[in-house]
């Protein structure tokens, strides 16, 4: 007879692999984090302290929404695991460097499983939802390159698993992308007329579409290429608009915004929500492109930023989310990023760590920043 | 809702005017200012030159101080309609709540009043006749030469912050100095500089027409050209890459004075830590720290407690946030925006999760976001997330900070100490040395005065040009 655990984990497994097009009642998602909850209460010592200073058991709790929710901050803070933490199978850490005044957020994965069943069929239902299978040129270096990047494992698992002949990636944590490298094989898609599918951070597409334009280049891709970018530019100087953004990939890349979808991740989760776009494309639907959707095993709370109780549909507060997937640390995850809620998803509305002050003392990132800009000095 | 004209354009024509921009300031205030012409602008500058050639500049530094004056007594009355618009306008605009933002208020003004501004400029200048004529130096009835200080004649000043009176303060100095005043005023404080400005055109109807003060998106680069193309100098405050962007644009050789932001904090020797005393000092530290809601230059992140006092570091973090609560009532923190109160609730979730995982961390906290005093016995310089969130932190010995200080260097400003007089020396002694300007007391901290070297610099001589007559 399997162990409960096992019998969670496997029923979890079982839901992923029906896909996200397979709806999951509120009931079912409900009973499902509510045993995922009881589950880590019961292996997480410091997660059910926390939980017990704000009253929540296992016994008390009803309600997903009422699961107590980690800040992101607490993962520089303590491995969140339900578990060993001694027996993670890869422990996946936040940006930044480990001298200066900031610590590095972990997250402890103890079943990587988890995360490639959680990963694979969303990214199928939001960037392939026609099914295709292109050569995958990616922007962010390979999980050899940089084992603790949750991205770069990510990004491998998807080129091994739904990527054509031709996949690659173009980045190395060390030299950065390769800029000549990247253009000239996309080049060769071009003139082959091959459809492509570009994975990136925006800031990494930035610095290319930079370099197209300083020397004149640009690309008419095939129909049905695509492009998947993610992450702000959080703590960078640089901020380009993601409609700026949008504008040049049509521009520069011949990729049209339908065909461009943002993904939003986190370090933290194991599961992901996508923009809209292509998945209304494709069906036909016209809403807002722009809106967040995610596999039915997670869940956003849009929160009131003072008490962190779940705001009314249509106004802004900060986003929590309820990942499924997150079996073996925490499920519920609370954000500092701005969210909206709307039909059928909510909009990202910017992530809202390290917002300036108002004032004229200093931000928290920028006395970081200098303090790694100092640590990597001469 | 009732719009405020968050400007003072000195013989403004609609010919000038782009278009009118109307945006909402709070729930019931609304912010209308012109988006000018880029020829507008340079038409207004081009004004103010020649008005200032006519007026300002033969004007003695004494009579444009008392006009000041004059300007800071109307918004310092309850009664008159300037200061009535700068109530409503002031919590609406910067967060801070109407008893802080009229306490802030009553507070900046002083610095404008005659007592304060000759304290400034005899500090500054010795002999504030340099700025009328020449004076002899050094002064002495045999010396053979005299010397004369002349301001630019036409300053471009680009506030930043919601901090109030901060804009004022500059646009005070460079009168002072005899420029032509263009300000730009911040998104989160638009109110007070355009209020000054009017109050000042009022009482001395000679200044009306040499300073101007309005809004636009920091950033419009048509209307940045002119002003950065007409100015004789260059004063930003906010840093980061407005400030970058403002200083490439600038043209080679106007001086360009930046005010970045600053990290400011506390220290509190162990012979200040007697029973008798402690009381009053966390009352004062929890005053710095409630002041601006801690988004002042001068508001300090953390204090750090020396061990082995009466009362004890722990001890102490209990008193700040006692005092904390008491001042809720009398100055609530004010509104925040929803990223500020989720960065609150992140750094109080980490603390939390560090006191349990065995961390020697006590969190003291209002039950909603109000006030936070965290204790955290590990030494490291940290970064508040401010809107009153205070870390405090044990040192064995306060000479610590300085091996402790690195990753705060570029940014150090003023540190207040509690200490024995001859420690605060030799403190401020090493600190200054490492980048701190300004050594001052808890008490003192949220007010520097008024001839403070702000950011280590002199804040009218760094906008003098001196000429040397010999005979």
């Amino acid at each position: 007879m399997l162990a409960p655990d096992d019998t969670l984990r496997s029923e979890l497994l079982a839901l992923f692999a029906r896909g996200v097009d397979q709806p999951l009642s509120d009931a079912d998602f409900n009973a499902l984090a509510l045993r995922v909850f009881a589950y880590q209460f019961e292996r997480n010592a410091a997660y059910a302290a926390y939980c017990r200073r704000r009253g929540a058991t296992p016994a008390t709790v009803v309600d997903w929404r009422g699961i107590p929710a980690v800040p992101t901050a607490a993962f520089k803070e303590i491995p969140l695991v339900a578990g060993d933490p001694a027996a993670a199978r890869a422990v996946f850490r936040t940006s930044g460097t480990t001298r200066g005044p900031e610590r590095r957020g972990a997250h402890y994965v103890l079943d990587l499983s988890l995360y490639r069943a959680s990963l694979l069929p969303t990214f199928e239902a939001y960037v392939l939802p026609d099914g295709a299978r292109l050569p995958m040129l990616s922007l962010i270096p390979s999980a050899a390159d940089a084992p603790d990047s949750s991205l770069s494992w990510m990004v491998t698992a998807l080129l091994e698993a739904l990527g054509a002949s031709g996949s690659e990636c173009f980045a190395t944590p060390g030299a950065g992308l390769d800029v000549g490298r990247l253009s000239r094989a996309v080049r060769g898609f071009e003139a082959a007329g091959q459809p492509i599918a570009l994975l990136g951070t925006s800031l990494a597409f930035a610095h290319w579409l930079d370099e197209l334009r300083a020397h004149g280049e640009r690309f008419a891709l095939p129909p049905g290429s695509r492009l998947m970018d993610t992450g702000g530019f959080k703590g960078h100087r640089r901020e380009v608009p993601s409609e700026a953004l949008r504008a040049d990939y049509r521009d520069l890349l011949g990729i049209p915004e339908t065909h461009v979808v943002n993904e939003y991740g986190m370090t933290e989760l194991l599961s992901q929500y996508y923009d809209a776009a292509l998945h209304d494309h494709t069906r036909g639907h016209a809403r807002d492109a722009r809106r967040k959707l995610g596999p039915p095993w997670l869940r956003a709370v849009v929160a009131d930023p003072e008490t962190l109780e779940p705001l009314p549909p249509g106004e802004v507060g900060i986003l929590r989310h309820v990942d499924l997937a997150n079996l073996d640390s925490v499920l519920a995850v609370q954000t500092e990023d701005l969210g909206r809620e709307v039909e059928g998803g909510f909009l990202l509305l910017g992530r809202a760590a390290g917002a300036a002050p108002r004032g004229c003392s200093i931000a928290a990132d920028l006395l970081i920043q200098a303090a790694r800009a100092q640590a990597s000095g001469p | 809702m009732s719009p405020f004209d968050a400007f003072h354009l000195p013989g403004l024509e609609e010919s000038d005017v782009e278009r009118w921009e109307t945006r909402p300031l709070g729930r019931d205030l609304a912010l209308r200012f012109p988006l000018l012409h880029p020829a507008g602008l340079a038409r207004l500058l081009a004004r103010m030159r020649e008005a200032r050639a006519r007026t300002l500049s033969a004007l003695p530094v004494a009579r444009i101080a008392r006009a000041i004056d004059r300007a800071a007594a109307r918004l310092a009355d309850p009664a008159d309609p300037l200061r009535v618009a700068a109530d409503v306008a002031l919590p609406a605009a910067t967060g801070l709540s109407a008893p802080m933002a009229r306490h802030v208020l009553d507070r900046a003004l002083l610095d404008w009043r005659e007592p304060a501004l000759h304290a400034l400029l005899a500090d500054e200048l010795g002999d504030p006749a340099v700025l009328d004529d020449f004076r002899p130096r050094p002064a002495r009835p045999d010396t053979t030469r005299h010397v004369r200080a002349f301001g630019p004649a036409l300053a471009f000043h680009v506030f930043a912050g919601n901090v109030p009176g901060v804009a004022v303060t500059s646009i005070v100095r460079s009168l002072l100095v005899k420029a032509a005043t263009l300000g730009k005023t911040a998104a989160d404080e638009p109110a007070l500089a355009p209020l000054f400005a009017r109050a000042l055109a009022d009482v001395c109807p000679e200044l009306a027409d040499v300073l101007a003060v309005t809004y636009w998106p920091g950033g419009h680069e048509a209307i940045e050209a002119v002003a950065l193309r007409e100015a004789d100098a260059v004063v930003v405050y906010g840093g980061g890459a407005a400030e970058e962007s403002l200083r490439r644009r600038t043209p080679p050789g106007t001086p360009f004075l930046a005010h970045g932001p600053r990290y400011s904090f506390g220290l509190i020797g162990r012979e200040a830590l007697t029973a008798d005393r402690a009381p009053a000092l966390a009352d004062d530290v929890a005053h710095a720290v409630a002041l601006f809601d801690q988004q002042g230059c001068v508001s300090p992140h953390m204090v750090y407690v020396e061990q082995g006092g009466e009362v004890s570091p722990r001890e102490f973090a209990a008193l700040i946030a006692g005092a904390l609560e008491r001042l809720e009532a009398a100055l609530p923190r004010g509104s925040l925006r929803p990223g500020d109160a989720a960065a609150i609730h992140a750094a109080r979730g980490a603390a939390e999760f560090r006191t349990i995982a065995g961390a020697d961390v006590v969190l003291h906290a209002s039950p909603g976001t109000e006030w936070t005093v965290a204790f955290d016995a590990d030494p490291a310089f940290t970064a508040s997330c401010l809107n009153r969130f205070l870390w405090v932190k044990p040192l064995a010995d306060l000479g610590d900070v300085l091996g402790l200080a690195g990753p705060v260097r570029a940014f150090l400003q003023t540190v207040a100490i509690a200490a024995a007089e001859d420690r605060r020396r030799e403190l401020g002694a090493a600190l200054g040395r490492i980048g701190a300007a300004r050594i001052t007391t808890f008490r003192a901290m949220p007010w520097p005065p008024p001839a403070w070297h702000h950011d280590g610099r002199g804040p009218l001589l760094e906008l003098l040009r001196w000429v040397d007559l010999e005979s």
